[in-house]
């Protein structure tokens, strides 16, 4: 366990894998019952460094003294802490974004997948995954992710534990599905300099921080997190978004199979 | 402390590079170099392959293989979202042990043959016994595939021995319309979802089964709307978390509950005077024809004070003691059916439809409906809930059971098999009267020795897993084994429990491997076409069926020709020239869907189910039928059945206007039908109730989601749930494995404790899903008397500590 968490991100989090599936209830117990419940105190607690210029009119202190259905019912404002968001804080940030990328991939099927979960569940109250999830946290070397998406109440339905409490030593089922991967942005840019276009839909991850803000991916964050309109100059790539006007229309001819022929 | 230095990257670069290069991908990491223009994705629609919500998929291929799923944010069932099997459908395709070739039973082994072989076999066994040939399909039948093998049956070989396994799924909820609507299918749509103000679930894990439509409902609540959820049930399920009320009732206590409803309307006497005195009269069961025959299903008519007399005794206090619902819940259940200014929408899948009583709850929970006006207005209905993505659309519309015919007609019927005959083209007397075994009835016959009243020889299974998923499965299925002059033939994409006991095993191609059709629980009707090759030899299911057809043909066999002398698939292209289609070479030469859906089309009228052409459907996603032309050339769909604002059907001015009414009034009917106790209850020897189901991860007998990483991962294998103060009484830990055992057979699994779901003392449950735990070895194989649907919720077990 010691030699392989050395480099990669991506085998830290699947050997947590391991440690949490070995124990699944009470680890799943212990991770949710010793966080504060409210997503907010712990943001609270961390060091807050000078705010970058306008301060949010809400801040995490504000968000905890309101009410359950007015927080379920506001999206998390943009809690960016400048320090961590600095590029320059990733010592290799071409480095970091081949491994955010490998390690983002290693949960999902495809790009796209809902990710699996990974660590146990106590599958008793979905408030429980809004408890870290709602605004992502750092605690330690993990991190939970703000959702990327509006406010979806039944988390299981898409979320499943990649591991789950009965599965013991079974290996998955040999299967040679090879699932989509998003390139990347780097082939995105018109020229050098241009804002790059997303590599991915804007449907479903309508919360860019959610990956690009603090409890986001290393090598994925801004450097201009000032700016709060990121779709003012980022656009998603036509091929993901199914509003643009190719996408989805069957391509037929004469009401046959558009399919190769056998 | 994760630094990554230079030379780590330069590595994982290039690791990914030769990843890439080794897979033949052309999917490679790029971190700054310039990626070529374009994406080589290609998405296209297809409903999902999995349940009957119907949710569309946006498939993405690339390079002759499926890459990528995203929700459809075109679809109206589901706005885009899917749940976590509809998002790994695509790799249901790729398990590594696809069936690629045809394979024969020969000397006790499996050997590969070629497909010229198979369809011999299989013309050779049906012309020894035609008789004795039964065809069992599936709700995952394509609407072709299913009218192949209908038309191939009823009016090739004048054989009713067809049937579905949607007949272990929903017959209740088909003969429930039937009883009270004097048609089947749904008069409300999903939209009511939407507009509900109270959701009650008749013993239904809507958060599991059907997770799209169940967050529909629960992410109102997100913006701001207030909905109400009521959880009818015997275990705490994922669906009791996100309700107002759990209400725990005893298994079977469903009718009191029901009936104590009607109960306090008739007290109250705020039951919709005017909508029952408009639409509606009230039936009771007529008397029985004889010691073993059940009443007649459509019912002798009885008056309102009749009525009231019959739901005299289902006082609250009374239904607490049926049901074990306290009687002040019963009364709060009943205050809202009473109030007018709320919507209700009512939802059941298999706690209703599982039932030895099947049809009886589904005519009580439509007859409270209708009592209290609850009916025929957007957030007022009762809605069934279907499993399989094409159950309505393919067994119940095109009528691949052993009484039906296609568009709702029976085969007992003279005047409905002129009819067919007309359409289909063959000469009349060819659509035999008798009907064929339901499936319980079939399995049986197939799984009795020939001399022994075992008259089914030879079996046909398409598309389904009846090794797994039939009750009492010694008796009903893995019999066969012994009987050396059986031979069963298997159509599938991967070894299951039903393939184990094959005699000949046919690879078959799935889903988007193939064109197809399926048909909705919202009678929707949605189409895809053909966007990857399947493996190997794997061919269509429909071809195969054709291919048998042509070749009993050619083997002289007089029913495959039509009254016009041609074969009775015969298809042409254009220029009116054959095409060979029982020729796999040019099977794609044509659509053969489009050709065999435009046949089916003329037959939906009758029963006012009108289906619009095939290219309609081919830029929808999905139609709801009625679909009706317009002056303006164009077709609409309908939304609400039997209502004027919406149904073309209803007559202006007439409000509501059921026009297939069993009593030819155009009214509907409000039943009585009194509880009765389950036919097996628990007793001394088998202390506790065994209720079996589904989980959210796997989809019905787990041969597609069982192979899919993610899921298998997440639910790998079957368990107990027992109650905890069982549990400690029997002194059974946590994953200890025990014996469920019960008079039939008997299995081993883990107990699972406080784990998805959570029984009441005295219950256990156990999913079906892992063919390498068949809980249905252990399952009861009675039957609702009207749909024959067998009851997999209630059966006595025993459950024993291990040594």
């Amino acid at each position: 366990m010691q030699t392989k968490t050395a480099r990669f991100r991506v085998q830290v989090e699947w050997v947590w894998i391991g440690v949490l599936a070995a124990g699944a209830g009470v680890v799943a117990a212990s991770v949710f019952g010793s966080q504060p419940q409210t997503p907010a105190s712990t943001v609270a607690s961390m060091p807050v460094p000078a705010s970058p210029s306008a301060t949010p009119a809400i801040m995490p202190g504000d968000r905890a003294s309101q009410s359950l259905p007015w927080r379920l019912n506001n999206p998390a404002p943009n809690l960016v802490l400048e320090r961590r968001a600095n590029p320059a804080a990733v010592v290799d940030k071409f480095a970091a974004r081949v491994r955010s990328m490998e390690q983002r991939a290693t949960l999902r099927a495809y790009e796209g997948a809902p990710p699996v979960i990974p660590h146990a569940i106590a599958d008793l109250n979905i408030q429980s995954c809004r408890a870290c999830h709602a605004q992502g946290l750092h605690a330690g070397d993990k991190v939970a992710r703000m959702v990327s998406h509006t406010y979806l109440t039944n988390c299981t339905q898409c979320h499943v534990e990649a591991a789950g409490p009965l599965l013991g030593t079974d290996a998955a089922p040999p299967n040679s599905f090879h699932g989509f991967r998003s390139s990347g942005y780097g082939g995105t840019r018109a020229w050098a300099g241009a804002p790059p276009v997303m590599p991915h839909t804007t449907f479903m991850r309508t919360n860019c921080v959610s990956c690009h803000g603090e409890h986001g991916y290393d090598g994925w964050r801004p450097d201009h997190l000032s700016r709060t309109n990121c779709v003012q100059c980022h656009v998603p790539a036509a091929e993901f978004e199914q509003l643009a006007p190719t996408f989805g229309i069957p391509d037929v001819a004469d009401g046959q199979s558009p399919a190769a022929r056998p | 402390m994760l630094t990554v230095d230079r030379r780590t990257f330069v590595k994982a670069s290039a690791m990914a590079a030769a990843a890439a290069a080794a897979s033949g991908s052309n999917r490679v990491l790029t971190v700054l170099n310039n990626q070529p223009e374009g994406s080589p994705l290609k998405w296209q629609k297809a409903p999902c392959r999995f349940c009957g919500t119907g949710c569309h998929v946006m498939v993405g291929t690339e390079n002759g293989r499926v890459v990528a799923i995203q929700g459809d944010q075109k679809a109206e069932v589901n706005k885009g979202l899917l749940c976590v099997k509809g998002y790994h459908v695509g790799l249901a395709l790729y398990g590594k042990d696809r069936l690629t070739t045809p394979m024969l039973r020969k000397n006790g082994k499996m050997v590969p043959i070629s497909w010229e072989e198979s369809i011999e076999t299989i013309a050779s066994k049906i012309m020894a016994n035609p008789k004795g040939f039964a065809l069992y399909g599936s709700g995952q039948w394509t609407i072709g595939e299913g009218f192949a093998g209908n038309k191939l049956m009823k009016a090739g070989l004048g054989s009713n021995q067809i049937d579905g396994n949607p007949r272990l799924c929903m017959s209740s909820a088909v003969t429930g319309f039937l009883s009270t609507f004097g048609v089947d299918e749904p008069p409300g749509v999903y939209d009511d979802i939407d507009k509900c103000d109270v959701a009650i679930m008749w013993g239904n894990n809507m958060a599991e089964m059907h997770p799209v439509l169940f967050s529909r409902l629960v992410d109102r609540r997100t913006r701001g709307e207030k909905v109400t959820i009521i959880d009818m049930t015997t275990r705490r399920t994922r669906t009791s978390d996100l309700a107002d009320h759990v209400l725990y009732f005893k298994p079977h206590g469903d009718l009191a509950i029901a009936n104590g409803i009607a109960h306090l309307m008739v007290k109250g006497d705020k039951y919709d005077k005017d909508f029952v005195a408009k639409h509606c009269n009230f039936r009771a069961l007529g008397p029985k024809p004889d010691e073993k025959s059940p009443p007649d299903m459509l019912g002798v008519p009885m008056t309102f004070e009749e009525f009231a007399a019959a739901v005299e005794p289902y006082t609250p206090e009374k239904v607490e003691e049926l049901s074990g619902v306290p009687a002040d819940k019963i009364r709060m259940l009943g205050e809202l059916f009473m109030r007018r200014d709320i919507r209700i929408n009512s939802f059941w899948c298999m706690g209703m439809n599982q039932h030895t009583r099947g049809t009886a709850i589904n005519c009580i929970v439509h007859g409270i409906h209708l009592m209290s006006g609850h009916f025929g207005k957007p957030g007022d209905a009762a809605t069934s809930l279907t499993g399989q993505p094409s159950a309505c659309g393919t067994v119940r519309e095109v009528g691949t059971l052993c009484h039906l015919l296609p568009g709702g007609r029976l085969v007992a019927n003279a005047e409905h098999r002129k009819e067919a005959e007309e359409l289909w083209n063959v000469p009349e007397g060819r659509i035999s009267a008798k009907p064929g075994y339901h499936t319980v009835e079939m399995f049986k016959r197939f799984n009795t020795p020939t001399d022994q009243g075992g008259d089914i020889t030879t079996m046909w299974v398409q598309v389904t897993n009846p090794g797994q998923t039939l009750p009492n499965l010694n008796r009903n299925f893995r019999a066969k084994q012994n009987l050396a002059d059986k031979f069963m033939i298997v159509s599938d994409v991967y070894p299951t429990a039903t393939t184990e006991l094959a005699d000949l095993i046919l690879p078959s191609a799935m889903w988007v491997e193939k064109n197809g059709m399926y048909g909705n629980s919202e009678r929707r009707t949605q189409q895809w076409f053909k966007m990857v090759s399947p493996p190997g030899e794997a061919r269509d299911d429909c071809w195969q069926l054709l291919a048998v057809s042509r070749r009993l043909m050619d083997l002289g066999v007089e029913g495959m020709k039509g009254k016009d002398g041609k074969w009775i698939f015969h298809t042409a292209d254009k220029s009116g020239k054959e095409v060979p289609i029982w020729d796999w070479a040019h099977y794609y030469d044509v659509n053969v869907d489009e050709r065999l859906f435009e046949e089916y089309r003329p037959f939906s009228t009758k029963k006012h189910k009108n289906l619009a052409p095939y290219q309609e459907y081919v830029h929808a996603r999905g139609l709801r039928w009625p679909v009706v032309e317009q002056p303006d050339g164009s077709w609409r769909e309908t939304r609400w059945r039997f209502s004027e604002f919406d149904d073309p059907f209803v007559a202006k001015g007439k409000g509501f206007q059921f026009y297939h009414s069993v009593s030819k009034d155009d009214k509907a009917l409000i039943w009585f039908r009194p509880h009765e106790h389950p036919p097996e209850m628990p007793d001394n020897e088998y202390p506790f109730w065994l209720c079996t189901g589904r989980v959210l991860e796997h989809w019905h007998s787990g041969s597609m989601t069982r192979r899919i990483p993610q899921l298998h991962r997440a639910m790998p294998k079957a368990y107990v749930e027992m109650n905890k103060a069982d549990a400690t009484k029997l002194g059974i830990r946590n994953n200890e494995v025990v014996t469920v055992k019960s008079r039939r057979g008997e299995i081993d699994l883990p107990v699972w404790i406080g784990g998805r779901g959570d029984p009441k003392p005295g219950e256990v449950f156990v999913p079906f899903f892992d063919e390498g735990k068949l809980i249905n070895l252990v399952t009861l194989d009675e039957y609702d008397p009207y749909s024959k649907q067998p009851d997999y919720k209630k059966c006595a077990v025993t459950i024993a500590r291990k040594g």
